[in-house]
């Protein structure tokens, strides 16, 4: 049965599944954290904003109301002398900015905080409350509803990818391979590639043609992004993920990659096995990761590199959450070998303010825009000319925010800049 | 003779809930539901929770501007109060006769009066922010209060009792000693025990993904 | 000798001294010419009387006026070594007692409860001065975090040292009665240890004043005219001024000062152990008593006007802002300033978003004089 997303207001069912969240970690956390705010100085909306309630560990003050009145000595007697307030369809209500609006579970705090909490960790697991008790974002109910009813959170059809591949095959004039049972790669999109930035295709097709490396697509599974993830819905992101496993197995590939798209790698990469309560039979491999290893088996070759002034954005859950730290780097110094580190780089790097499904809710565009003055310090500081990330929200938010501020920096995906210095394949240089 | 109770039977009540309640505790953490994580691990997650559980002692690379109050304060007051607790000729004693059966060399005057002026300073700063600070202002609960509070007048009294020459200033200092026991448990003040574990969770599943975190 | 290459072989002055020979007569010549005042004139009639009956030369009079040092310090030598183990009389300990007992004490005394009486009176007459024009609701960012929390800081010390301080000083008239010996005992007994032991933090809590409060309390023409106005204080419409007031301003500097008399002289009295001697100690007494006294009296004026006594003056140092009303009535010069900035009307916390993003020379924010804020 395929699960749906919860819009009306379901309070009591909120709280059920807020317990249920408690675990371990989730009780070590609480029992250790001493107040001590740190954690506001590493997120941006507080520091862009100066407001209080963007402290991270506050976030979490539903979470940490049930926790202490139904796990600690205090809290049982005080809720039991009805000393201690409960948790209320109100606190849900407030909370709802704080859980969504205002953290795009980049994990920046977790990466501060003294006693070890990984904040990021809680707020998505208070996610899962919220979304079962109908207290999420419109805007990310609909990407979500559209994910699973018509497979994309944008509401792209298979119908819209292969147009693109029309084009894409048209103007490389390669063959995109479709359903190849066997291949040992199968390559996964996201909708944002696909509608806005299709040079990612095209750059994959052209790269991966050049290295000789056995790839497809899967008509049954080319959505990467996982936005039951983002709302905070296990059974919707398990769906979402058990999609991809089941066409992946089917064509029997040995890897998956993962694309420019800092969530879709979490959801596939970290979060898939556990939602779907099983290991996979096949690797998951970020396409930086398998473009550092092209790299260096030699596959991958460049030519020319970039007159421009460049910075690297690290995509939180691509880097700081998703390890993949070295590959970007080796990549950029290929085309670019000085191009400049942003203040806070790689695993402490500053997010866009966009992740985490911020991007899709509308409500939080003020914020969110206000929460970019942090980027645009940095890239200030910098004076740079154009800016290279590898996540396509990433991308979209930056360039949004670039444009409301009147910066003119462009910017651009890493794949697409490397296929871009692609140098021709030495057989086929040779012979033609 | 109320020397005799507090350094008696209230000692032995405020030892046996401060043991078993902090036990109880770590116990419980224990109990709550996990689950082993099925994804293919990056790195290990064992020497990733030994690094965080070290490297958490100081701020991360490029973080100290926004951290420089907690850190010093924070090292006044946790390294302040170490030296007291432990190296303080009373509880030396105290500890030798009482506890261990064995002591050793008990600090001299001036490094009790370096620590003791480093504690006092360094729990006053931090309180006072946790007064100030619009952040903390609004995180702090109750309890937050009551064991900064607790726990400075326990170094107060001690501080006050020095010159060992009257019981009763000796019995105020261990009947506020004997209160910190029992609320312990119950508190805040549980992260003193409880830091290690939360810095080894994260640093085992962020050690897992390749990151040091 | 290796020790004291500059010394003569043989000391002409037996006494050893941590303090140099120079400055320890200086300093004794500053005492014995603080004291004369106090101390000799009242003597001089029954000197007259003495010198009137007849003088009958005394065989051991030779010899007791070397030991009380009448004639200039003693010829006295010892094999013991130690700070002033060749004095056999010290002739400052008495005067120090006289003027502990028959000075610090009954002056300071009337000081402090003159000060009392002093606010009593005020606030039956001028009564809590209040917002003439209410509250507007639009804050004004006055103190920063690290600013309040200094201030509270070297406040809490303050009644810490003053309190255990004034109990060692009074202690025996005012709580012996009420606490009786054995408990008086006690809790001088404690109150000395707590003086003593945290006593060495203020310093570096006047220090923290100093960096956090120094800028913007240069005293100007305003604050002549607004000592000329009594501050305002009085009756009609206070006077004009800027960041700080005249009386701020006197407040600041009377805590630098006093602030530095009181730790140097009290670094002295804790740490015994550097060769000071009983007249250094015993001037290092007088000293921080005096200053400690004056200092209270002057600080119970500031608590005063900082809580009951002015409404919405307390709010600047316990939230950081105040209602732009309470600007305009006591610090019309810088709510215009402030104004000009767009700083009125902000959101709480504004003044440390401003210091953390924009650059602007935090300290001196709003203060006269401050161009980054105006430009």
């Amino acid at each position: 049965m395929i699960p749906t997303v919860q819009t009306e207001h379901d309070f009591e069912r909120g709280v059920e599944v807020l317990r249920a969240q408690i675990d371990k970690k989730i009780a070590s956390y609480f029992s250790s954290c001493v107040h001590c705010g740190l954690c506001a100085e590493a997120c941006l909306f507080y520091t862009e904003t100066g407001d209080a309630r963007f402290t991270p560990i506050y976030k979490v003050e539903p979470m940490r109301r049930l926790w202490q009145r139904e796990k600690t000595f205090w809290g049982k007697l005080g809720a039991g002398l009805g000393m201690l307030p409960e948790v209320t369809e109100d606190d849900f209500a407030e909370w709802q900015e704080m859980t969504y609006d205002s953290c795009t579970l980049c994990g920046r705090c977790s990466m501060v905080c003294p006693v070890g909490n990984d904040i990021a960790y809680m707020i998505r697991k208070q996610r899962e409350a919220f979304a079962a008790a109908g207290y999420s974002p419109e805007g990310l109910q609909g990407a979500t509803r559209r994910a699973l009813e018509i497979g994309s959170p944008m509401g792209l059809t298979l119908k819209a990818l292969e147009a693109q591949i029309g084009h894409v095959e048209e103007e490389t004039g390669l063959e995109v391979p479709m359903d190849k049972q066997g291949a040992d790669y199968m390559a996964l999109l996201s909708s944002m590639e696909v509608i806005n930035f299709p040079e990612y295709i095209e750059s994959l097709v052209r790269i991966f043609d050049a290295a000789g490396v056995s790839w497809t697509f899967s008509r049954k599974a080319f959505e990467a992004t996982n936005s039951g993830i983002q709302i905070g819905d296990s059974k919707i992101a398990a769906e979402l993920v058990s999609r991809v496993v089941n066409a992946a197995e089917e064509l029997g590939v040995k890897y998956v990659i993962s694309p420019e798209c800092g969530h879709a790698y979490t959801a596939i990469r970290w979060d898939g096995p556990n939602l779907i309560k099983r290991p996979y039979k096949f690797e998951v491999v970020h396409i930086l990761e398998l473009l550092d290893q092209l790299r260096a088996e030699g596959r991958l070759r460049t030519e020319g590199i970039e007159t421009e002034r460049l910075t690297f954005h690290d995509p939180c859950q691509i880097v700081r959450r998703g390890g993949v730290l070295e590959p970007p780097r080796n990549l950029m110094r290929m085309v670019a070998p000085d191009y400049a580190e942003m203040g806070d780089h790689g695993k402490m790097n500053w997010c866009c303010g966009g992740g985490g499904g911020v991007s899709a809710n509308e409500e939080a565009e003020e914020l969110r825009l206000k929460a970019f003055k942090r980027k645009k310090r940095q890239l200030e500081e910098l004076n740079v000319e154009g800016l290279v990330t590898a996540c396509a929200n990433c991308r979209i938010v930056i360039e949004e925010g670039l444009e409301h501020y009147g910066m003119d920096i462009h910017v651009t995906g890493l794949t697409e800049l490397l296929a871009k210095h692609l140098a021709p394949p030495k057989g086929k240089a040779e012979g033609g | 003779m109320f020397l005799e109770f507090v350094e008696g039977p209230l000692w032995y009540f405020s030892a046996v809930v401060f043991v078993v309640g902090v036990l109880w505790r770590l116990v419980d953490i224990w109990r709550q539901p996990s689950r082993t994580d099925l994804a293919v691990p990056r790195g290990s997650g064992v020497p990733g929770a030994l690094r965080t559980i070290v490297t958490r002692s100081w701020t991360a690379k490029g973080f100290s501007r926004g951290a420089t109050f907690h850190l010093v304060a924070g090292y006044m007051f946790h390294i302040g109060l170490f030296v007291l607790l432990i190296f303080a000729a009373p509880h030396v004693k105290f500890i030798e006769e009482r506890i261990l059966g064995f002591g050793w060399t008990p600090a001299p005057h001036w490094l009790f009066m370096v620590a003791s002026d480093l504690a006092f300073a360094g729990i006053l700063l931090l309180w006072l922010r946790r007064l100030m600070h619009p952040v903390m202002r609004k995180i702090s609960t109750f309890d937050d209060h009551a064991a900064a509070i607790l726990t400075f007048v326990v170094m107060l009294t001690g501080c006050l009792a020095l010159l060992k020459s009257h019981d009763s200033l000796r019995a105020i200092h261990m009947l506020t000693v004997c209160l910190l026991m029992v609320y312990f448990p119950f508190s805040r003040l549980m992260h003193a025990f409880t830091f290690p574990v939360s810095r080894a969770y994260t640093g085992a599943a962020m050690g897992r993904k390749g990151v040091s975190a | 000798m290796t020790d004291h290459p500059s010394r003569p072989a043989i000391p002409s002055e037996p006494r050893q001294h941590g303090v140099p020979p120079r400055v320890r007569a200086r300093i004794t010549r500053y005492l014995l010419a603080l004291l004369a005042f106090v101390l000799i004139a009242p003597l001089v009639p029954y000197a007259a009387a003495y010198l009137g009956a007849g003088n009958v030369p005394n065989p051991g009079a030779g010899l007791w006026n070397e030991v009380r040092q009448r004639a200039g310090p003693a010829d006295a030598n010892t094999q013991a070594r130690g700070v002033e183990s060749a004095v056999l009389i010290n002739q400052v300990g008495e005067r120090w007692r006289q003027f502990r007992s028959e000075m610090l004490v009954p002056v300071g005394a009337w000081l402090l409860l003159g000060t009392l009486g002093f606010l009593a009176l005020f606030w039956i007459l001028r009564g809590r001065i209040p917002l003439e024009g209410g509250r507007s609701g639009q804050l004004v960012p006055r103190f920063s975090v690290n600013q309040r929390v200094v201030h509270w800081f070297a406040a809490i010390l303050f009644v810490f040292l003053a309190v255990t301080g004034l109990v060692l000083l009074y202690g025996r008239f005012v709580l012996i009665p009420i606490l009786g010996p054995e408990g008086f005992s006690a809790t001088a007994a404690a109150c000395k240890e707590g003086h003593n032991l945290f006593g060495p933090i203020f310093p570096f809590a006047v220090l923290a004043m100093i960096v956090l409060f120094l800028r913007g309390n240069g005293f100007n023409q305003i604050d002549l005219k607004w000592f000329f106005r009594a501050g305002g204080l009085l009756k009609g419409h206070p006077a004009s001024s800027g960041y700080y007031n005249g009386g701020q301003k006197s407040w600041f500097w009377m805590v630098v000062l006093f602030g530095i008399a009181i730790s140097i002289s009290g670094l002295i009295l804790d740490f015994g152990v550097f060769g000071q001697g009983r007249e250094v100690m015993a001037l290092a007494h007088v000293v921080h008593g005096g200053v400690a006294v004056v200092f209270i009296a002057a600080s119970l004026g500031h608590i005063y006007i900082g809580t009951v006594g002015m409404e919405g003056a307390f709010e600047s140092m316990s939230h950081g802002y105040v209602d732009a009303n309470w600007a305009r009535e006591h610090h019309d010069l810088w709510l215009a300033e402030m104004e000009a900035a767009g700083m009125v009307g902000v959101e709480p916390n504004a003044l440390e978003e401003v210091k953390r993003h924009d650059n602007i020379d935090f300290k001196g924010f709003g203060s006269p004089g401050t161009k980054a804020v105006q430009g």
